[in-house]
This record gives C-alpha cells, sequence and structure tokens, in this order.
C-alpha cells in the first residue's frame, strides 16, 4: 500500500486529530494531533492492512515556530513505511530553558520508542508523558540542558570539572594555571554536584538527596556565555 | 529464567544470601569497547540488569549542524568506525536524495563492491572477537589476516585503511580499474577456502556450541518491537534485508543472492549460535554479489558531473527532508535530514543500528548466567562508536 492507501485507512479508523498527507515531501507524511498520537500507533501496529511492526526512528526537530516530532514506520509483511508528525508551537519567548514541549510517550506501543525517546529527552528536552524511565541516557545526569537545542549554551563545569576549552598547551600550563573564565569552586559546596532532578532509580550508586536539600543550583556556575 | 527458579527453590530458606550488584565494564574487553552494564547478581544467576551508555558521545547529530554536507561524510566514518563505507553510503544517498541527483551507474556497481567488501571486512571482526569472548583464542588471528587483506584492497583505492571517505554524495571518489578487480577477485577465491578453515575452527566445534546453543534466546516477537535490525532481526526468523527489500542500488536488485534467516540449528531459534552463523553465512553472500559485480561492471564515469560542478561551493540542497536507510553490516542504518536551504542541515538525526539492537539487551540478560551474558553481548555484535555517536 502506498502512503495514500495508508492514509485513507488512517482516516476510516475514527480517530480525531489526523490531519491532511503532505504529498510534497520526499517522503509523505501526516501531521497529527499530540492526544491522537498513541491511537494512531496502535492503529498503524495492529491493522492487518497497516501492520507497522516497526518504529524505526523518532525524531524531534526544532525549527523556528515549532518542535517537530517524526515518527518513522515500517511494515514487514506488506513492504511499506510511513511517517507521522507531531507539531508543537513555540510559545512567546520559549527558549531551550524555559520550554520543554510534552507529547504522550509511544513505549508503550513499540519497545523500540523507549530508548529513541530519552535520547530525544537528553539532547532536545522534549517530554514523554507516561515514558517508563524518563532519565537521560547519553549525556551525564548531572548535565544542564539539552545540547541539541538551537539556542544551548555550551557549559563551562560539569560538576566540578572544567569544560572551557583553551588553548594554552598543558605544557604551558603553570602550577596558578586556571580556565580562562572558570570561578572558583566556592568553599562547603561538594566536589561532584549531585543529579539534578535527584534520580529514583534504585540501583544508583550513592544516596539520592533529599528532596528538601535541594542541590545547590549547579546552573550558575554551570552555564557560562 | 528456568535455571533461575531451579536455582531459587533449591535453596535452603535459613540461608539468605545478598544481592550482589555487578559493575561489566566500561572497560571490560568483552563489552566491545567502552559499555557499561550494572548487573543485579544472585550468586551466579544474573536477576536485572541496566545499560549505562554514552561514554563515546561525541554528539556527532551537533557536529552535523555546524559542518557542511560535505564536511559530515568523514564524521559518518567514526560512526561505525568496523564499516566505514557502508556509513558513507547512507550519508551520500540522502543527500543525494535531498538534492535529487542520482550517482551514475558505474559509482553504483563501485559502490556495491566497496560497501560489500566492507561488510566482510566487519563480519570477520565480529567472527574473531566472539571467539575471544569465549575462550577461543585462535580465530581471532585467522580473520585478522583476511581482514588485512581487505583492508589493503580498499587502501588501494581509497588511500585508507579504516576511515575511508571513498563514497560521496555523487559518486565515489576515485575510479578502480581492472588490475585492482583482478586482485578483489584472488582474494575472493582465497577467502572461500579460508572460510571453511573457520568452519572447522569455530563453527561445529562443540565447547563453541555448547557456549552459544539455547543462549540470549530473542524472539521474533521481542526483536520486530525492539527495532532490531540486521543479522540480529534474521537469525530470529525474519526473512528482511533492505538490499533485496528495498533495494537502494542498482546492482542490489540484478545480482543474485540469498539472504541467510536462523533456523535454530542447534538449539531454538534466535539465539546466540544462530546470530553467529547468519553472520557467517553473510560473508558468503558478500562474496557472491562481489563476483557478480566484478563481472557486470559497466563502464562510465564514476562521479555525477554536475556534482562536480556543485562541489565548489558549500551544496545547498533546497528546504526539505529526506530518510533514507541502508543495509549495514550490523544491521539499518538511517539518516533523516532536514534543510531548510542552508550550507549545513538544521537536523541530522542518525538512526544506528547498534542503538537499537542493544536496547534489547537488558531484557535478554535477567535469568541467565554470568558468563552467559559475555557470549550474549558479543552475539549482539555492536560498535559503541555507533551506540553514543
Amino acid at each position: 500500500m502506498n502512503e495514500a492507501g495508508l492514509h485513507a485507512k488512517l482516516g476510516a479508523a475514527g480517530i480525531d486529530g489526523i490531519g491532511e498527507l503532505d504529498t510534497s515531501a520526499k517522503d509523505p507524511f501526516v501531521v497529527v494531533e499530540a492526544d491522537a498520537l498513541v491511537a494512531v500507533m496502535t492503529f498503524l501496529r495492529d491493522d492487518p492492512d497497516c501492520a507497522m511492526e516497526m518504529l524505526h526512528l523518532v525524531t524531534a526537530t526544532e525549527r523556528e515556530a515549532c518542535i517537530e516530532l517524526a515518527y518513522h514506520l515500517c511494515s514487514y509483511q506488506h513492504h511499506h513505511s510511513f511517517v507521522v508528525k507531531v507539531i508543537c508551537p513555540r510559545p512567546e519567548g520559549g527558549n531551550h530553558d524555559t520550554w520543554h514541549p510534552e507529547v504522550p510517550s509511544v513505549a508503550g506501543v513499540f519497545d523500540a520508542a523507549d530508548w529513541h525517546e530519552r535520547e530525544q529527552w537528553d539532547l532536545l528536552g522534549v517530554v514523554f508523558a507516561g515514558h517508563p524511565d524518563p532519565r537521560r541516557i547519553l549525556l551525564p545526569e548531572e548535565w544542564i540542558g539539552h545540547p541539541l537545542r538551537k539556542d544551548f549554551v555550551y557549559p563551562s563545569f560539569l560538576g566540578d570539572v572544567p569544560l572551557e576549552l583553551d588553548a594554552t598547551p598543558m605544557y604551558e600550563r603553570g602550577p596558578d594555571w586556571t580556565p580562562p573564565s572558570s570561578e572558583p569552586r566556592p568553599a562547603g559546596e561538594p566536589l561532584i554536584q549531585p543529579p539534578s532532578p535527584p534520580s529514583d532509580r534504585p540501583h544508583a550508586g550513592g544516596q539520592a538527596p533529599a528532596k528538601d536539600e535541594a542541590p545547590a543550583d549547579a546552573a550558575d556556575t554551570g552555564k557560562e556565555g | 529464567m528456568e535455571a533461575l527458579e531451579m536455582f531459587t527453590s533449591d535453596r535452603n530458606a535459613d540461608v539468605y544470601t545478598e544481592e550482589l550488584k555487578l559493575n561489566l565494564g566500561p572497560q571490560h574487553p568483552s563489552t566491545h569497547g567502552v559499555l557499561r552494564v550494572e548487573l543485579a547478581m544472585d550468586g551466579e544467576i544474573i536477576t536485572d540488569s541496566w545499560c549505562d551508555i554514552g561514554y563515546l558521545h561525541r554528539c556527532a547529530e551537533k557536529i552535523g549542524e555546524n559542518v557542511t554536507y560535505l564536511q559530515f561524510t568523514p564524521y559518518t566514518d567514526r560512526m561505525d568506525y568496523l564499516a566505514s563505507m557502508n556509513n558513507n553510503l547512507a550519508w551520500s544517498l540522502t543527500v543525494e536524495k535531498l538534492l535529487d541527483v542520482e550517482a551514475p551507474e558505474r559509482a553504483q556497481w563501485i559502490r556495491a563492491l566497496v560497501a560489500e567488501l566492507n561488510r566482510i571486512a566487519s563480519h570477520l571482526i565480529a567472527f574473531g572477537t566472539y571467539g575471544i569472548d569465549l575462550g577461543a583464542n585462535t580465530p581471532f588471528f585467522y580473520a585478522f589476516r583476511e581482514r588485512e587483506s581487505i583492508m589493503q584492497l580498499l587502501e588501494k583505492i581509497s588511500g585508507a585503511r579504516m576511515l575511508y571517505n571513498f563514497i560521496r554524495p555523487g559518486g565515489v571518489a576515485n575510479d578502480i580499474d581492472d588490475a585492482w578487480m583482478d586482485e578483489v577477485s584472488a582474494f575472493c577465491d582465497d577467502f572461500e577456502k579460508r572460510w571453511v578453515e573457520y568452519n572447522t575452527l569455530l563453527t561445529d566445534n562443540f565447547v563453541f556450541i555448547q557456549r552459544t546453543a539455547n543462549i540470549g534466546i530473542l524472539t521474533k516477537e521481542l526483536a520486530l518491537s525492539n527495532g532490531c535490525t540486521g543479522p540480529v532481526l534474521r537469525a530470529s526468523g525474519v526473512k528482511w534485508d533492505l538490499r533485496r527489500d528495498v533495494p537502494y542500488l542498482e546492482p542490489y536488485d540484478e545480482c543474485e543472492f540469498d539472504i541467510p534467516v536462523g533456523e535454530g540449528t542447534h538449539g531454538t531459534l534466535g539465539d546466540c549460535w544462530d546470530r553467529y552463523w547468519v553472520r557467517m553465512r553473510e560473508m558468503i553472500e558478500s562474496v557472491r554479489i562481489i563476483r557478480q559485480c566484478i563481472e557486470k561492471i559497466p563502464p562510465g564515469a564514476h562521479m555525477e558531473k554536475s556534482m562536480v560542478k556543485m562541489y565548489k561551493t558549500p551544496l545547498k540542497p533546497p528546504p526539505g527532508e529526506a530518510y533514507v536507510r541502508c543495509e549495514n553490516p550490523r544491521g539499518e542504518l538511517g539518516f533523516y535530514v532536514v534543510s531548510e536551504g542552508g550550507n549545513s542541515p538544521i537536523r541530522c538525526r542518525t538512526r544506528a543500528p547498534s542503538f537499537c539492537n542493544l536496547s534489547v539487551l537488558d531484557k535478554l540478560l535477567p535469568g541467565t548466567m554470568l558468563g552467559d551474558a559475555v557470549a550474549t553481548i558479543g552475539s549482539l555484535d555492536i560498535v559503541l562508536g555507533e551506540v553514543d555517536r
């Protein structure tokens, strides 16, 4: 079945919030409402004529006006593929710090979405509501920000480790050398900043910080223009 | 889980054994790179496992958004560094799809030829290191001998031994000549004899079968739902290969080759031995494709003329997006590139096959013995450079 056939099939399924098929794109796609996403995915997987057994890829793309999520699906039985998109419009003045768009997680429909969605949260700050294990996956838990956002500011510190790149070669750095923009660590602060938000992973080594003694705001030292 | 029940049911209720947290990796040789797996152990049995990845993270996707389309080709080399040709191929096809360009016929045949050579080299590593994982040191040296021949062949046409940057948008960097193809033919003759030797070394070895058959069984449903592709999926009994089902190069349409699938020869369908054996047979199928490529390769240009002009300035594909997937040695590599008409893409997403194949590990390990964890990780054949990107 081609994309038009799949779209017609999807339209006949009686799910609200399914948009038109965009055939001008190289891979025709359909835009659906965030609320309809799980129903659409379940239908595409279970319907015998669609039979999309595999979720190939989950991608979040940041544009000027929105963050758009693309779900690439394919079927081994019928040799066809399909693209479903969800658009999250950018609110007024939304930046990487204040705006984390939320879409429902499809990890309950496709297990493959689990790691893909964790990666999109990690790198782009998209919140997948209902995800079974919403941790970062590639970056360390104590990392601040989401690096693939266009307005991401490179941090100068990770915990106590300066990340600022300095052109001075190692052998020319004297005993008093400090990274150019680093500020000395305030006395009494822990050497390694506890993860923020605290990990509730039961097996994670060490003690998760208690809720009331919230971690000292690592963002202040962590962000530097 | 059977083993777990057997052990726990016999346990004396008075004896309390504490759960042990075991840290496998990130510097453990059997994790094939810098993978860390946290294991909860009950004696020798794994009760739970958590993969921890990201030690080799370089944010290649961010780099992709800051360099031009052509400059990103060498970065794709460094994702799956054991199959650079295949990575270059997937990236080039994506950029070509964005630009609406097609590589000339000869270039497509050269691409298939070098991609299959690289596939053999990559599977040889999988074969050799899998032997080492399970305590057989000898196959490794045999595998590296043949891999060395392939690296020397590819060095002659590209100038590099591992990170080729040979396949580029619009074609390939250099043309190949008949003398080189004769050398490839000679290698193929040689390799088929050596391949029989490998089987006597490892495939039918009693100890090897004991270590791999009925271990790490990946069912078809689990494989599909987790997005496993490549030999891992085929070993679970799904006959799916992009080269046959969605031919992305002309030679794959015209050449004859089989798609090996797992059959559960020594145990259950989808066990470690099946995954190993699918890779072994794929090497022979690649040799078949290479022979046909050498026979049928047409004369002509190796680079699209219009692209040569475009190379003088940074490529500027029209606004749009393209998703292309290719059958890599480890599974389906996909690039999803979004262009807004500038010098570099605004999104350069990579679908790494190892990443998806590894996500199934946490579901395979619970209930197995610790020694089998090493066999299972090895049979998935991951490259951490690609998992972390």
